[in-house]
Formats: C-alpha cells, sequence, structure tokens
C-alpha cells in the first residue's frame, strides 16, 4: 500500500511538469505583463528595462527552467500584480475554495443519492418526475445564471443571505475558517449551492441509474425471495453496490469542483483560488498563473490517489487481490 | 419626489454640522480593482492613485473641482533668477506613527519617486535638482521654465523617510514585496487599519489630521468586486454603502428603486480612433494592397464624417455622452475653445471625399478595438464599423481584452484603432505630448502616439507650450496645434466617456472627474 501511494506521488511530479510546460507555452499568447504592471506615462525604455529585469526577453526554454528550478527549491517567486510571495497568496486562498468545494461537494451528495435512490425505487411516481425535470432544468443553466438568480432572490429580494464575499470568518491556526460562525456559513450557503447543482444532478442521476440496474439482478431477487427487510435490502445490499462507479465519477468532479470553481468564486467574490486566478488572468500575472495550475494538477492527483484507496475501503474484492 | 428632495436638502443644511459627531457611522464601498499596492510610488495605476490618496498627501492637491489647492504646501512660486518651483511646507504636520513632516520627507520621496525602481518617475523628468532649504521650504529646479510643474505633481505622495529606511523600503518594490507594499505611514485624512490584498482593506480616520474633518465615517472597508451584476447585488441588498462604476443597462434598475441614487457625469476620458499615419501600405486590406489611403487626410476626414455620433449616443450611452472635438473635453485648463466644432455626420460630404482621394468604391481595412477597456467598446466598434460600412469604408474589426492590446498597437499592427485618453496633468499638454508628437523614444515623447502622426510645426510648439508662463500666449499656441491636428485629421476624437457611480440616498459624496473616490468628501446620513 505504501508503495502504491509513493508511486502515485512521483507520477504526480511528472503530470505537475507536464502541466507547468504547457502553461508556460500558453502565456506567451496571454498579453504582456508588462503593460499591465506600469501606469501609462511610464517610458517605452522603462518598460523594456522592466522587461528585461524580469526575464521576459529569455527565450523560452530558459524562463521555464528557473521557474520550474525555483519551484523545486520551494521558491515560488513573486506576483506582478501585487508584488507578493505567490506561495503565500495561494495559501491564503486555499481554505476557501477547499471550503467551498467540500459543502457544495457535501450538499450534493446528501440530496443526490436520496433522490437517486427514491427516484430509482419509484420510477413512476408524480414525485420523480418533477425531481427529474427539476434537476434537468437545474444542469442547463449555467452556473454563471444560477448564482446571478440566487443572488437576486435570496440576498437583494429577500435579503436574507449576503450577496458577495465569506462574511465571519475564523482564523485557526492559519487556516481562515467560514465553518465555526454564523455569518460564514450565512455566507457559504448560496455559492456552495450553486457550485453543487451540477455535481448533484450528476450525483442523482447516476444513483438513479446504478440502483435501477442493481433492483433487477439476481442477487437482489433471491434477497427479496428470503424476505430481507426492503430497508435493509435497499440500503445496505442494493445502494453499497451502486457505489463504486459514483465514487469513482464524484472523486473525479470533485477536483473539477475545486480547479473550475472560477466561476462560482466570481459570482459571489469569494476569496478563493479560483477569483485569484481570474485576477490574474486579467493582468498577465504569469508567476501566479503558473503555480496557481501547478497546484491544481497536484490537486487532481490526490483526489484519484483517494478515489483510488477508496475503492479499496468500499469494495471488499479489491482488498482481496490485494493480500493475494 | 422633489418636494422630499429639497426638504432633506435644507434639514441637511441645517443639521449636519451638529449631527456630525453624533451620527458618525461605518462606511462599505466597492470598486472593480483592488489597488495592486499601498506603496504610492510603485505602480502609477488610477486604482492605485485613487485609493492612496485618501492615505498619503502630496505637496499640492485637487479640490473636488479639480482644480489645485493646497495640501502639504501651503504655498509656491516660481523660482526668481532660475527655472523651477519654491514650496513652502505646511508646519505641524504628523505622519500616522507620529512622526513629524518636514523637508527632508519631501527630498526623500522625490529620490523614491524618481529611481528607476519608481513607477512614477515620469512626473520628474523635467527636474534637475531639489534643494532643501529650510525644515520648512524645498526648491524643485526644472531644466527649463514650468509652469504647470505643481498640478502635474498632484498625485506625487509624501512618505516618512525615517519608517520607509527603517523598514527597508526605502526604494519602491519593483518585482517583489517590502514593507511599504502592504503598510502605509501617511499624512492623509485615513490610515489603513487591515488589507488583505483582493478581499478587503479596512480605512480608519487619522484623528491627528491637519485638516478638520468633514466627513463622519468611522470605519470605511473596500471591497473590490470584479462582476458588475455581483457589485449591483451588493448595492441593492444594502451590504455597500457605494460603488463605482456600475455599467450603463444598470442605470435604471438603481433609479427605480427607493433608497438608491445613480451619479453621474463626464470623465476626462475622450474616446478617439487613431490611424496608422507610417504605414506604407494598409496590413489587413483585401483590395488596396500597395498604399495607405489613410495618409490622405482626405480619407481620414471620410472616416470622421462617416460616424453618426447621435445614434451612438442614443442607442449605446442612453443619451449620456458629449461629443468631443479634441483630445481633452471642455473645461480641462488648454481645451481649445477657437477649435470647439467636431465634424458633423455627412456620409453624402465623406463620400465625395473618398472620391476626391481617388476610392469611389471605398476600400477595406483592418479595425482593432479593446473589448474590456473603456465602456461599451466593442459595440462602438461595431456600429462604427457599419457606419464606416455605409460610405463604403469596409473596416475589418478584431477585437480583443486590452491585455493583449498595447503590444499589438506597440508594434504597429493595425490600420485605424480605438484609443481612449485620460489627461494626467488634466491639461491639454498632456495628450499633446503622448498623442501627437512624433515618437521619439529618447526625449520620451509621443509614448502613445501608436500611429506616429508627426507633423514639424507641432513638435516644434510643445516644448515652447511647456514653458510658456503667460497664459494667453500658451492658450494661442496650443489652439495652433489643435487647429492643425484637426485640419490634418491626426485622430478622430468621438466622445467624453460617462462617469457613473451608484450609492444609498443617505450617502453625500463627490463625484470627480477623474474617477477618484476621496473619503474625506463622504457624509453618512
Amino acid at each position: 500500500m505504501a508503495y502504491f501511494i509513493a508511486k502515485r506521488l512521483v507520477q504526480s511530479v511528472f503530470v505537475m511538469l507536464a502541466v507547468a510546460f504547457l502553461a508556460f507555452s500558453l502565456f506567451r499568447f496571454v498579453g504582456d505583463p508588462v503593460t499591465q504592471m506600469t501606469g501609462v506615462e511610464t517610458s517605452v525604455a522603462d518598460q523594456e528595462r522592466l522587461r528585461e529585469e524580469l526575464g521576459l526577453n529569455d527565450p523560452f526554454a530558459l524562463q521555464f527552467a528557473r521557474f520550474t528550478g525555483d519551484m523545486l527549491q520551494g521558491d515560488f517567486g513573486f506576483s506582478y500584480r501585487t508584488r507578493q510571495p505567490v506561495a503565500e497568496m495561494i495559501a491564503t486562498r486555499i481554505p476557501a475554495t477547499l471550503e467551498l468545494g467540500i459543502v457544495a461537494l457535501l450538499i450534493s451528495l446528501f440530496v443526490g443519492i436520496p433522490a437517486g435512490v427514491y427516484t430509482a425505487l419509484r420510477p413512476r411516481g408524480i414525485t420523480t418526475q418533477t425531481i427529474l425535470m427539476a434537476t434537468l432544468v437545474g444542469v442547463s443553466i449555467p452556473t454563471f445564471v444560477i448564482g446571478i438568480m440566487l443572488i437576486f432572490f435570496f440576498g437583494v429580494q429577500l435579503g436574507w443571505l449576503p450577496t458577495f464575499g465569506r462574511g465571519g470568518t475564523v482564523n485557526v491556526g492559519g487556516w481562515e475558517t467560514s465553518f465555526l460562525t454564523i455569518d460564514g456559513w450565512r455566507a457559504l450557503i448560496l455559492p456552495a449551492i450553486t457550485l453543487g447543482v451540477y455535481q448533484l444532478t450528476l450525483t442523482m442521476r447516476l444513483v438513479r441509474a446504478e440502483m435501477m440496474e442493481v433492483m433487477q439482478s439476481d442477487y437482489i431477487r433471491f434477497a427479496t425471495a428470503r424476505g430481507v427487510p426492503m430497508r435493509r435490502l435497499y440500503f445496505k445490499h442494493a445502494l453499497s453496490n451502486t457505489m463504486v462507479p459514483v465514487i469513482t465519477i464524484i472523486g473525479l468532479q470533485f477536483g473539477g469542483v475545486i480547479a473550475f470553481s472560477i466561476v462560482t468564486e466570481s459570482v459571489f467574490q469569494w476569496p478563493g483560488m479560483g477569483l485569484l486566478f481570474l485576477e490574474s488572468i486579467r493582468f498577465v500575472d504569469i508567476p501566479v498563473m503558473g503555480v496557481y495550475l501547478v497546484v491544481i494538477a497536484f490537486f487532481f492527483v490526490l483526489v484519484n490517489l483517494i478515489v483510488d484507496l477508496l475503492y479499496v475501503a468500499i469494495d471488499p474484492r479489491l482488498r482481496i487481490r490485494d493480500v493475494s | 419626489m422633489s418636494y422630499k428632495f429639497g426638504k432633506s436638502v435644507l434639514l441637511g443644511g441645517a443639521v449636519s454640522f451638529v449631527a456630525l459627531s453624533a451620527q458618525a457611522e461605518p462606511f462599505n464601498w466597492a470598486s472593480t480593482t483592488d489597488p495592486q499596492t499601498m506603496d504610492p510610488h510603485a505602480v502609477s495605476s488610477a486604482p492605485v492613485l485613487s485609493f492612496l490618496n485618501n492615505v498619503y498627501e502630496g505637496l499640492v492637491r485637487r479640490g473636488q473641482d479639480m482644480s489645485i489647492e493646497p495640501s502639504l504646501a501651503t504655498s509656491w512660486e516660481l523660482l526668481e533668477g532660475e527655472d523651477g518651483w519654491r514650496f513652502n511646507l505646511r508646519e505641524g504636520v504628523t505622519f500616522h506613527d507620529g512622526a513629524a513632516f518636514t523637508a527632508e520627507d519631501v527630498l526623500f520621496s522625490y529620490q523614491r519617486a524618481s529611481d528607476e525602481a519608481s513607477d512614477v518617475r515620469s512626473w520628474f523628468a523635467p527636474v534637475t535638482e531639489v534643494r532643501v532649504v529650510d525644515d520648512f521650504t524645498i526648491d524643485f529646479l526644472t531644466n527649463a521654465p514650468n509652469p504647470l510643474f505643481p498640478s502635474s505633481i498632484a498625485n506625487f505622495m509624501i512618505l516618512d523617510s525615517d519608517w520607509a529606511t527603517s523598514n527597508d523600503a526605502a526604494l519602491p518594490a519593483r518585482d517583489a514585496e517590502n514593507h511599504a507594499t502592504l503598510n502605509v505611514n501617511g499624512t492623509g485624512p485615513f490610515t489603513v487599519a487591515s488589507r488583505d490584498p483582493g478581499v478587503r482593506t479596512v480605512l480608519v480616520p487619522n484623528k491627528s489630521w491637519w485638516e478638520d474633518a468633514t466627513h463622519n465615517v468611522t470605519e470605511a472597508t473596500f471591497t473590490p468586486i470584479g462582476n458588475a451584476a455581483t457589485g449591483l447585488a451588493a448595492l441593492l441588498s444594502g451590504e455597500i454603502d457605494f460603488i463605482q462604476p456600475i455599467p450603463l443597462q444598470d442605470v435604471e434598475q438603481v433609479e427605480s428603486r427607493d433608497g438608491f441614487k445613480v451619479l453621474e457625469g463626464e470623465e476626462t476620458r475622450v474616446i478617439m480612433f487613431g490611424f496608422a499615419h507610417e504605414n506604407d501600405t494598409l496590413l489587413y486590406s483585401t483590395d488596396v494592397t500597395d498604399a495607405n489611403p489613410f495618409q490622405d487626410p482626405r480619407v481620414r476626414l471620410a472616416a470622421a464624417h462617416a460616424i453618426d455620433l447621435a445614434s451612438i449616443d442614443r442607442v449605446l450611452f442612453r443619451g449620456k455622452i458629449e461629443g468631443a472635438s479634441q483630445l481633452v473635453p471642455a473645461g480641462i485648463s488648454g481645451f481649445s475653445e477657437a477649435n470647439a466644432d467636431r465634424p458633423d455626420y455627412d456620409p453624402d460630404r465623406a463620400r465625395a471625399l473618398l472620391v476626391e482621394a481617388g476610392y469611389p468604391d471605398g476600400f477595406s481595412f483592418g479595425l482593432k478595438c479593446t473589448n474590456d477597456r473603456y465602456i461599451n467598446d466593442e459595440a462602438l466598434c461595431r456600429a462604427a464599423a457599419s457606419m464606416f460600412a455605409a460610405v463604403g469604408l469596409d473596416a475589418q474589426l478584431s477585437t480583443g481584452p486590452v491585455r493583449d492590446y498595447w503590444p499589438q498597437l506597440r508594434a504597429d499592427d493595425f490600420d485605424m484603432y480605438l484609443l481612449g485618453w485620460s489627461p494626467g496633468t488634466f491639461d491639454m499638454e498632456h495628450p499633446i505630448r503622448f498623442l501627437m508628437h512624433s515618437q521619439d523614444d529618447a526625449k520620451k515623447l509621443g509614448s502613445w502616439n501608436f500611429g506616429n502622426y508627426s507633423n514639424a510645426r507641432v513638435d516644434e510648439l510643445l516644448p515652447l507650450v511647456q514653458q510658456e508662463v503667460d497664459p494667453a500666449a500658451r492658450q494661442a499656441m496650443i489652439d495652433e496645434i489643435v487647429a492643425i491636428t484637426q485640419e490634418e485629421v491626426a485622430y478622430v476624437p468621438l466622445y467624453t466617456q460617462p462617469l457613473i457611480w451608484a450609492a444609498k440616498d443617505n450617502i453625500d459624496l463627490t463625484q470627480r472627474a477623474d474617477n477618484f473616490f476621496m473619503l474625506r468628501w463622504v457624509t453618512v446620513n
């Protein structure tokens, strides 16, 4: 097991290198950082001097080697836009994005799985049809529009929830958390729903499809014939057998939720990594963009690893194979 | 409605002084961009300068009507016997940390701001030497008579020399942070209580400010909100008190709700089209590939006559723009009253001019525009392209984000382009220096004259304008320059960009034409 984990972590280094390379080869098309860093009255000569100082005139290979070399030594560089250390900027934004992603995931699981089971067991009920219709609408509307609609209804019309930002956060050992204050939770609800809607729909439909298939299988018929209580039958025997593919998809989706919470973060001015990335694109802040993409790549590798480990925990057959 | 308004103004006038100290309030505001740094010399961008003017102060400052008034200098006069200015400094001023303000701080700030690491050093290009005369007198010597110098340094902010040196911030940080990137120590009406870049910056009043505060803000929180719809929602839900700017299309929604108001004004930014004067051929033409018709002033004039500004105003700007005849709007010093007419919308004349110039069937060319820099910039260019097409000028429009735009213009990669220009010194000399004088990297002139419009007489007049002390003689020279550039259609100035802010009804504030927001003029009722 330890060998397996170590192997995956070594692989992740290569993934990150590949991402850094791709990102770096694209940066030259993003725009000119120097015109974004200087005012209109800065002379052309001064701009050129700055460009030289930042090493932007160096060949691509040299710039890339310098970037990866510095990263390997733990030096993530400084932002062109705010002049802060990039490592610090990203580190302070990680809690916001992770908390948002986790709450969105939990919403999608706690609503999506029961809804999936219900709609599978009562495929022709009116409630089922309503749920299916609603989720179809939910998945067809772009995240941006869902966010704005929620903001205008709950934030502006009803005035129940804040429209932007994280509200009250508490610093616990360097981690800014929203979980410990009422204001923090209130600010979290709308963005988490917005981010979770797509995931929720996906989870529900997946659970429903898997569940309907499992319910047709022989062992369920047999268990039914044996008189296993329905509750135990549905949730113990049927549901746990639907979970392997569901976990794969949800796990992979979670990586996406974290990585691409950009839209939700921008709509709610949620100070996470996605918002930081968006601002960095606008200012052609190459160091921040580079590190962000590498961090996200690492995150994807990590999520995949966790998904693989969860397989083993859920499916006993994999454990037996591992032992043999 | 009007009755209510009148009453509240009367009452407000009578009660405000009594209420000031009793009804002090926290104040929340938002804008689209976070100031990149708290260092007043590191980045010369509007978000930084606007924000820091609440914290730091210069020798002079701009009043509500943009006029220059005393700040850390109480008076200034031309030096006798040599070129330059003497500034008499205000006594008894202290920085936020309690240190006394003296001429040494001004000298230090000058050295810091004119260093290679500073982004505001162009302000000090004419300065040859700065001499401390005594603790409260300082002389700025210039290489030639420079009547405009005091008004050109309104955003030159003074910081404390001891504080900067002892915190390793003697120079502005260019590619790494230093103490001054996140911390402040100015003399201004507010100081930074906490800063979380990109998220929130909290300002509190400076209790020992040298001037009597007229605001009643106890704590001001700034949040950058990049998304316009989110910003509007934040205002309408009451979470913020004021936002700058709001998009034109949201004006009606704000006005239709009780308790909110829209503040409209004219910015000083003039939107214009420029030409590739220097290119000998068109780059993006499908029919004329061996010449550049825009080198003919008649063709440029035809382009000017093709624009139906009234329709653009009605359809795209809801009647909120003012036509521009020259590169600064009326009211800016140096504005040429003698040349205040702009070319009419006259498609027949445009077509006739094209025939005269030898292009009876018109021609195609490339038009470059931004899509995220100016209000409705992309829509404007689409409208303009169809107006050009109506007279036979077939514009191949390409639009893109501004981060990609300046490099293209610098590389002369255009036939015609869109540009907005706000005169940083609020004087006509500014656009002449940057947009009308021929490109001259050594003298740092014409650096935004992308098409390299060049006229020997304009080049000859610019230094004379810069040095002329007599206002009438100076204006005569400016009038001549404006007449020449209009005659030759160096640019097609279109209109002055509107400035639209929104606030709650109970907020009194001043909208200054440079889009700077000064907390010291805020009253929360």
